[in-house]
C-alpha cells in the first residue's frame, strides 16, 4: 500500500471535466420516523467505475436504488433534492420511469434467475421493451452473452433452465439480461458477495470491460475489490444516526490520504 | 401437581383429536357400507329411472360438472382481477382493508341466501327460469373468495426479488403482471379453483330454486328454462322423498360419489396447498 502511495502522480489540478453522466445534488431520503440519508451530492462521469463502501446499514443500497428510482417502490420513502442522468433530471414529473430504469440497469446481491431457459432469461426484459425479429433476438443473445464471457459455457444450452446454472454463472447471466436493454448505466449492489473468488474475478474483468462503454455506479464490502476496479470512491457512512456520503475521491487519492476519520477508520483493518 | 395438570390436558387435547376422527370414520363406514351395493358401472354410465329407484346417475354427474365448470370459468377472471387489485393496484391500505373486508364477507353470506338471490334476480327478473347458467354464476360467487384469497396469498409469498429484477430491467406494471406475477402464481390460481370447485360440487341451498330440477332432463339446450339434473339435489330429494331413506343404496351410492368427488379434489389442491405456506413462511 504504502508503495503504490508513493508512486502516486499530484492530481492534476482544475482539467476541465466532461459531462458528468449521473449529477447528484443534495439527495436526502427519509421515512415518516426518520432520515435515513443525509444530504449527498456527487457525480459520476461516463465510462467510470464508481464504488462505494462503508459499513452495512449506512444506507448505500438506499442510494443506489435512488438512481434509478428503484425507492419508488419501497413504500414510505421520501426521496429529496436532485438527480440527473445525462443531463436530464429523473425526478422531474413527466419522467418515464420505466424507460429511466432500462436506461440505469440494475444488478443484485443475489442473482435473481426467473423460472425458465438461458435465452429466456437473457432476453426477458429487451424482447420486452421493444419489437425483436427472430433474427435480433439471435444476434442480441450471442452478443451480450460474448461480452459477460458466458457464450462458449451457455451456447449448447441456451434452452435448458437457466436455474441449474452455477451462481456465478447466473450473475453474469444477470448482467446479460441488463445489458441486452442496452443500458448506459449499471448499478450493481455488491454483485460478487454471493460468489467465489474465481467468479468473482471473472465478473471484475467482465466490469473492467464494461466500462469502455458503460457508466457504472457498484457496492461493495471488499476493500481490495474496491481498489482494484474503482476510479472513485464514495465512502457512506452513519452519523448521528442517519447515513451520510461523508467523502468522495478517486481511488488512490482515498485509500492514501483519506479526508474523513471515518473512512480512516473503516479502510484500517484495525 | 403441575404433571398432572399437563397429563390431563394432553389426554383431553388425544380426546378431542380421536373423536374428530371416529366421527370421520364412522361416517364413512355407515355411508359406505350402505351405498357400496350399488357402486356398479352402469350406476355411473346410465340415466336414472324410476325417480331414482333405477338406473344410475350419469345425468347428476354431468349436470354437476356442467355446474362447476362454469362456476369455475366466471370467477378465474374475477379472482384475477380482485388479487391484482389487492396486490398490484390498490395502494391505499384502507382501500386494500375494504376489499379484503368485502370478500370476507362474501365468504360468509349464508348459501341459502345466495340462492334467494338467484331466484329473485335471474330466475324472475331476467325471466331465465331454472337455468344451469343461474347455477354457475351463483356458484361463482360463492367460491370467490376461496380462490381470490389462495391467489392473494400466493401472490404474497412470491419473493421480491422478481418484482425488484423485472422493474429494474424498465418493465412497466402491466408486463410485470404478464411476465412475472402471474406466470409464477397460476398454482395459487389452480388451488384455490381445486377448494372452490370441492365446495361448489357439495352445495345444494344456491342451485336447488335456481339451476338444478330432480328429474326429466339431460343436457342443457341453451340458457331460458334450461336446468339439469346434479348430484347434490338428487340426494337431497331421495332423501327427502323416499320411503325409507337408510334403506336406499343408491341414495348413499350417489353420496359415496359426491363424497369421493369432493376428496379427491380437495386431495389435488393439498400439496400446492402446503407449498404456499411454506413459501410464506420462508
Amino acid at each position: 500500500m504504502i508503495e503504490v502511495c508513493a508512486q502516486r502522480e499530484a492530481p492534476p489540478v482544475m482539467v476541465e471535466r466532461p459531462q458528468p453522466v449521473i449529477a447528484v445534488r443534495n439527495l436526502a431520503v427519509r421515512t415518516s420516523a426518520r432520515l435515513i440519508l443525509r444530504e449527498a451530492s456527487f457525480a459520476v462521469e461516463r465510462s467510470q467505475i464508481f464504488v462505494l463502501i462503508g459499513p452495512s446499514g449506512a444506507g448505500k443500497t438506499t442510494l443506489l436504488r435512488c438512481l434509478n428510482r428503484l425507492t419508488d417502490l419501497m413504500p414510505g420513502l421520501q426521496v429529496t433534492g436532485e438527480i440527473s442522468v445525462a443531463e436530464k433530471s429523473i425526478y422531474g414529473p413527466s419522467v418515464d420511469v420505466n424507460a429511466l430504469r432500462a436506461r440505469v440497469g440494475m444488478i443484485f446481491q443475489q442473482p435473481v434467475i426467473f423460472p425458465g431457459s438461458v435465452a429466456a432469461n437473457v432476453l426477458f426484459g429487451a424482447k420486452r421493451l421493444r419489437r425483436m425479429s427472430r433474427a435480433e433476438e439471435e444476434t442480441s443473445l450471442e452478443s451480450v452473452l460474448r461480452e459477460v464471457a458466458l457464450w462458449g459455457e451457455v451456447k449448447d444450452r441456451l434452452k435448458a433452465p437457466a436455474l441449474a446454472l452455477s451462481v456465478g454463472q447466473q450473475q453474469r447471466l444477470c448482467i446479460a439480461r441488463a445489458l441486452a436493454v442496452q443500458p448506459e448505466v449499471l448499478l450493481m449492489d455488491e454483485p460478487t458477495s454471493a460468489l467465489d473468488p474465481k467468479s468473482t474475478q471473472a465478473i471484475e474483468d467482465l466490469l473492467l470491460r464494461l466500462k469502455a462503454s458503460r457508466t457504472i455506479v457498484l457496492i461493495t464490502h471488499n476493500i481490495a475489490q474496491a481498489r482494484r476496479i474503482a476510479d472513485w470512491i464514495g465512502c457512506v457512512y452513519l452519523r448521528d444516526g442517519a447515513g451520510e456520503l461523508v467523502e468522495t475521491s478517486p481511488c488512490e487519492e482515498i485509500f492514501c490520504n483519506p479526508r474523513s476519520h471515518e473512512v480512516r477508520e473503516y479502510l484500517s483493518p484495525l | 401437581m403441575r404433571r398432572a395438570l399437563d397429563r390431563t390436558l394432553f389426554l383431553a387435547s388425544a380426546s378431542c383429536g380421536v373423536l374428530a376422527c371416529a366421527v370421520l370414520v364412522g361416517f364413512l363406514a355407515i355411508i359406505f357400507s350402505r351405498g357400496h351395493s350399488a357402486l356398479t358401472w352402469s350406476f355411473f354410465t346410465d340415466e336414472m329411472r324410476q325417480a331414482g329407484t333405477g338406473g344410475g346417475i350419469v345425468y347428476n354427474l354431468v349436470g354437476t360438472a356442467i355446474l362447476v365448470g362454469t362456476a369455475v370459468v366466471i370467477c378465474a377472471p374475477f379472482a384475477i382481477a380482485i388479487a391484482l387489485l389487492e396486490r398490484v393496484y390498490l395502494h391505499n391500505s384502507t382501500l386494500r382493508r375494504i376489499l379484503i373486508g368485502g370478500i370476507y364477507t362474501l365468504n360468509g353470506v349464508p348459501t341459502i341466501l345466495f340462492g334467494i338471490f338467484g331466484l329473485i334476480v335471474f330466475v324472475k327478473f331476467f325471466g331465465w327460469g331454472k337455468s344451469w347458467l343461474t347455477g354457475g354464476i351463483l356458484l361463482a360467487a360463492l367460491i370467490l373468495p376461496t380462490v381470490s384469497v389462495a391467489l392473494i396469498e400466493r401472490i404474497k409469498s412470491m419473493p421480491r426479488k422478481y418484482l425488484d429484477a423485472a422493474a429494474g430491467l424498465g418493465l412497466n406494471e402491466s408486463q410485470i403482471i404478464w411476465s412475472v406475477i402471474l406466470p409464477q402464481s397460476w398454482g395459487g390460481l389452480l388451488t384455490g379453483l381445486l377448494l372452490g370447485l370441492a365446495r361448489a360440487a357439495g352445495e345444494t341451498a344456491p342451485i336447488m330454486f335456481t339451476a338444478t330440477i330432480f328429474a326429466g332432463v339431460s343436457l342443457p339446450h341453451g340458457i331460458h328454462d334450461s336446468p339439469v339434473l346434479s348430484l347434490p339435489y338428487h340426494i337431497f330429494t331421495l332423501t327427502q322423498d323416499s320411503f325409507d331413506p337408510s334403506q336406499d343404496a343408491r341414495l348413499w351410492g350417489a353420496a359415496i360419489v359426491l363424497l369421493m368427488l369432493v376428496l379427491l379434489l380437495s386431495l389435488i389442491a393439498l400439496p400446492s396447498r402446503l407449498r404456499i405456506h411454506e413459501e410464506a413462511n420462508d
